[in-house]
């Protein structure tokens, strides 16, 4: 059955942010330049093809925009600066939405407004909560979890990683249906998923994909320092909240703090650098930046920034300065995670891994298939 | 008979003929040959200092019969004619037998047997210049006017340009009005300025000319006699037929546009068109959107190379390119864009030949939007509902079928040659297998034809953009002005005569002369046959037709093929 062209799909492509893709006369220099695509994959060139020509079903089903890292290469080499990683970009940001079921995603992607006013309305939710139910106020002395009782904050965090994660998982089967489960001549047995899980740890955590992409290894770094840092505070908020938020003021050498001094300067670092870059837009990556890149770091910042004022505020034995903040900082946290995690620019640190761990699975199952064939040739014979 | 004395060079060609042929043997086997007073061997002898030794020896030696063994005539017939003339002797009495391509090229392997054979070229050549006779070129008085048959935009602008010249244009249309297609399009690449507008300033431009006739709804009749001196008779649709008498023809009929065979990528049922009459629509458009049979067109695939480049698929297949048709609806694209933006083109193309300055709309089209699909097999279409649906086999999709549900197809339709028998028949220029008149030379002479006097330009002689037609009709003026401007042609004496003692007027040699070139006539008390030199190509139909033998051709005599059979039959020893 031939596919059927979409032909508004460049047009909403670009909305996502894609480069000048209509110029592209599909030289496939991109591909040839990529240090990333091989004989299995020719992204840049095979996307951009079908993001031109409107190949919308095979575009989502396509795993390939999460295979790029962005370097650049490609959009440096182009004969007709039609800036393919853009569109690379774009791509993700494009299947970002298309995998999430509730249409969510799309609408704060092709919206900044949205986005502001859906982390605002979240922010104010989250406001009017502590507004209402916090507990008593103690102001001769900090105590942070009289006024916010560490088991209901605990119990909220749960509440919230439940919602998100039944977001999140779900648009990613989604990813993994029409990857996997809409080639129909393919049958994937339950053993290649488990032998491959292996993949989706070593790539969640390290990254190492990117290492690929040049010589220079700085910005894969840089993002495994911010993710480190990143995953060290997602922890200790949401597995270790009863160690970590305490009215006991611990010794500075003691793990409790050391962690999260770690993570809080390795986010604000970096964050920062990270703004600085896209701001001055010297290299080509940084060239475009779409309002969802900006208001992912912008709130991780703000988040880290408030963090780190509570534990000020707290040390200095500042009670009310420490409630205060401590609300504004769970303004944001919630608010980011709920808007980023499985609607915009965080999914990725999910999705990313998840397609390594498709694509593997993949040609997992069709190598057993391959030997299982064999076999039976054989025993044929 | 005068005494002949004949000089015989026989060329090494710097080892092309002498690593293959023994050139010195060749010169000792013909030196004695009757009437060879001088026989060398030369290392080119095409070099000025070869040539200046041949003029030597022609006037040391009175030489009345020169061979040069060397290379094709193609190459040097010239080049020894004139070494001959310089040296004052008949440069017909030359006689150039080629000793590279057709004896030391061809037989690389054997230089024995090319040695013999080289011997036996050279024999013939030197008895076929002892039977040479002195022959001089004619001269034809020329008319100083020139016929130009259809008045599209080759043919205006060839009617201009001549009457720039001073010379007379009578020139004559099928149509009741002239501009052919260029009057039927607005924009035109490159430039987008109007084809109607074109026409206008060119029809105005002619009009004040009073050395331009011009005669619409005329076709041509007749055509008798030769370059220089055409005998024309021009049919006026309800009129009496006109006589003319013009010095040259200027052939400018352009084309019909291929029209699709019923079904053909789905041809005459609704929303499938062709480009020129899309193009007519996209014209008349307003600003905003575009209609067609009264319904809003929102999505539009051309299909490229429709009745061009046509494989074994059909019968008689256009094999060309017709050259115009990609710049052409990538042109059409750019206008359709700047009407309605919000209109999804897709071209499934073959080809993309955008040639020359025209890669600058290609390149306009993809910028805005025009998606561009290649494809090796033909696309098929089919309707389904309100739309219609193209399927394509995507190459760059590994050939992937892939459907696109469109408003409109746009068949891109080539250029085929105007339906006009009667003026081929009347003309007597050939047809090419493509359809096309055909030139003489590609490259060298491409708006002559065979016919001395008659020239081809435009889209006559194969497809053409406006641009390359205007510049072909040049060609033609240039072409007739060199004829004409002269006042004379001086032709060249091999042609046919009749010996009127022998001839009994039987008519075999007019029905067989392919170019019309014998008419019966009266000498002394009885009818003969005689040769209007002029029109006589001494192509030899006539020779073997006649039962009387009373026909020879000059420079090709029966006794010189005769002589050269005998000398070429003798052993070598």
């Amino acid at each position: 059955m031939a596919e059927r062209i979409d032909p508004n799909l460049h047009r909403e492509l670009k909305t996502f942010g894609a480069g000048d893709l209509d110029i592209c006369y599909s030289c496939g220099t991109c591909t040839a330049i990529c240090p990333l695509s091989d004989e299995n994959s020719s992204f840049p060139r095979h996307v951009i093809h079908m993001a031109q020509v409107g190949l919308k079903e095979r575009l989502q089903k396509s795993i390939e925009p999460w295979m790029c890292y962005y370097c650049g290469d490609c959009s440096d080499s182009c004969p007709r600066e039609a800036n393919p990683a853009e569109t690379m970009m774009a791509a993700r940001r494009y299947l970002t939405a298309s995998y999430d079921w509730t249409g969510i995603s799309k609408k704060l992607y092709l919206s900044g407004a949205a986005e502001v006013a859906a982390v605002v309305l979240v922010g104010v939710i989250i406001g009017l909560l502590f507004l209402f139910l916090h507990g008593p106020v103690v102001t001769d002395r900090v105590e942070l979890n009289t006024f916010a009782p560490v088991k209901w904050i605990e119990l909220g965090d749960l509440i919230m990683a439940a919602i998100l994660s039944f977001f999140l998982l779900s648009n990613a089967l989604r990813m993994m249906y029409w990857f996997i489960g809409k080639d129909k001549d393919l049958h994937v047995p339950l053993s290649a998923y488990i032998l491959e899980a292996k993949t989706m740890l070593v790539n969640f955590f390290t990254q190492k994909r990117w290492r690929g992409c040049s010589e220079d290894h700085t910005r894969w770094l840089k993002h495994l320092l911010l993710v480190s840092g990143y995953l060290t505070m997602l922890t200790l908020v949401l597995i270790l909240l009863r160690w970590f938020q305490t009215d006991k003021i611990y010794p500075i050498y003691h793990p409790q703090r050391l962690l999260g001094y770690y993570a809080t300067i390795v986010l604000l670092y970096f964050t920062v650098d990270f703004m600085i870059g896209r701001r001055k837009k010297k290299e080509r990556i940084h060239e475009f930046s779409h309002a969802s890149d900006w208001m992912f770091l912008v709130l991780l910042f703000l988040t880290a920034l408030t963090g780190i004022m509570v534990n000020i505020f707290r040390i200095s034995g500042l009670p009310l300065a420490t409630y205060i903040i401590y609300v504004i900082h769970l303004m944001i946290a919630v608010p980011m995670l709920v808007v980023e995690v499985p609607f915009g620019k965080w999914a990725h640190l999910f999705y990313r891994p998840f397609a390594l761990y498709l694509v593997a699975v993949k040609d997992r199952a069709k190598a057993m298939e391959k030997a299982r064939s064999k076999k039976k040739a054989v025993a044929a014979a | 008979m005068t005494e002949r004395r004949i000089g015989v060079f026989i060329c090494h060609c710097g080892g092309n003929i002498s690593d293959y042929v023994d050139v010195e043997r060749v010169r000792q086997a013909v030196e004695k040959e009757p009437d060879v007073i001088v026989s060398r061997t030369v290392m080119f002898a095409c070099s000025d200092a070869s040539q200046q030794e041949m003029i030597d020896a022609i006037k040391d030696e009175k030489l009345n019969g020169l061979v040069v063994a060397s290379c094709s005539p193609k190459l040097h017939l010239y080049t020894f004619r004139a070494a001959a003339e310089r040296a004052g002797m008949n440069q017909y009495q030359y006689i150039q037998v080629n000793l590279r391509e057709q004896d030391s090229w061809a037989h690389r392997d054997d230089m024995e047997k090319a040695t013999q054979k080289g011997i036996r070229l050279v024999r013939a050549g030197i008895a076929k210049a002892r039977a040479s006779e002195a022959l001089s070129t004619f001269r034809v008085e020329t008319k100083p006017s020139v016929l130009v048959i259809g008045a599209g935009i080759a043919g205006l602008r060839a009617s201009l340009a001549l009457s720039d010249m001073g010379l007379s244009v009578f020139l004559i249309e099928r149509e009741s009005e002239v501009g052919g297609w260029t009057r039927k399009w607005g924009e035109t690449f490159l430039r987008d300025k109007k084809g109607y507008e074109y026409v206008e300033k060119l029809e105005k431009d002619i009009k004040g000319r009073e050395n331009i006739t011009l005669f619409t709804n005329a076709e041509l009749k007749e055509q008798a006699g030769a370059v220089g001196n055409f005998d024309i008779k021009v049919q006026v649709k309800g009129g009496d037929a006109i006589s003319l008498n013009v010095g040259a023809i200027v052939v400018a009929t352009g084309f019909d546009s291929y029209k699709p065979s019923e079904g053909e990528f789905g041809f005459g049922s609704p929303g499938v068109i062709t480009l020129p009459d899309f193009k007519q629509i996209v014209d008349s458009s307003p600003e905003g959107k575009i209609e067609v049979n009264g319904r809003r067109v929102k999505d539009i695939a051309y299909i490229y190379c429709v009745g061009s480049r046509q494989g074994d698929e059909v019968e008689n297949p256009n094999t060309y390119c017709s050259r115009y048709c990609c710049s052409a609806t990538v042109h059409t694209a750019g206008l359709v864009q700047r009407k309605d933006e919000r209109i999804n083109q897709f071209h499934l193309f073959r080809d993309m030949r955008t040639y020359g300055k025209a890669e600058l709309i290609y390149e306009q089209a993809a910028k805005h939007g025009s998606v561009f699909l290649r494809f090796q097999d033909a696309p098929e279409v089919r309707s389904e509902g309100e739309k219609i649906v193209v399927t394509v086999k995507d190459e760059l999709s590994g050939g992937d079928p892939f459907e696109v549900a469109v408003d409109l197809v746009v068949l891109v339709t080539g250029m085929v040659p105007r339906e006009n028998s009667s003026l081929v028949g009347n003309l007597k220029i050939p047809l090419g297998k493509d359809g096309f008149f055909n030139e003489i030379h590609p490259k060298l002479r491409p708006v002559e034809t065979v016919m001395n006097g008659i020239f081809i330009v435009g889209v006559s002689q194969g497809p053409k953009n406006i641009a390359e037609s205007v510049a072909s009709a040049l060609a033609g003026v240039a072409k007739s002005a060199a004829l004409l401007m002269k006042g004379y042609v001086e032709l060249e004496p091999f042609v046919a005569v009749v010996n009127n003692d022998k001839c009994t007027w039987c008519g075999a040699c007019m029905e067989a002369c392919p170019y019309s070139a014998i008419r019966k006539t009266v000498a002394g008390s009885k009818e003969v046959a005689e040769v209007v030199p002029a029109l006589c190509k001494g192509g030899g139909a006539c020779l073997p037709e006649c039962p009387e033998d009373a026909i020879d051709l000059r420079g090709y005599t029966d006794e010189q093929i005769r002589s050269m059979i005998t000398a070429m039959a003798k052993e070598v020893a």
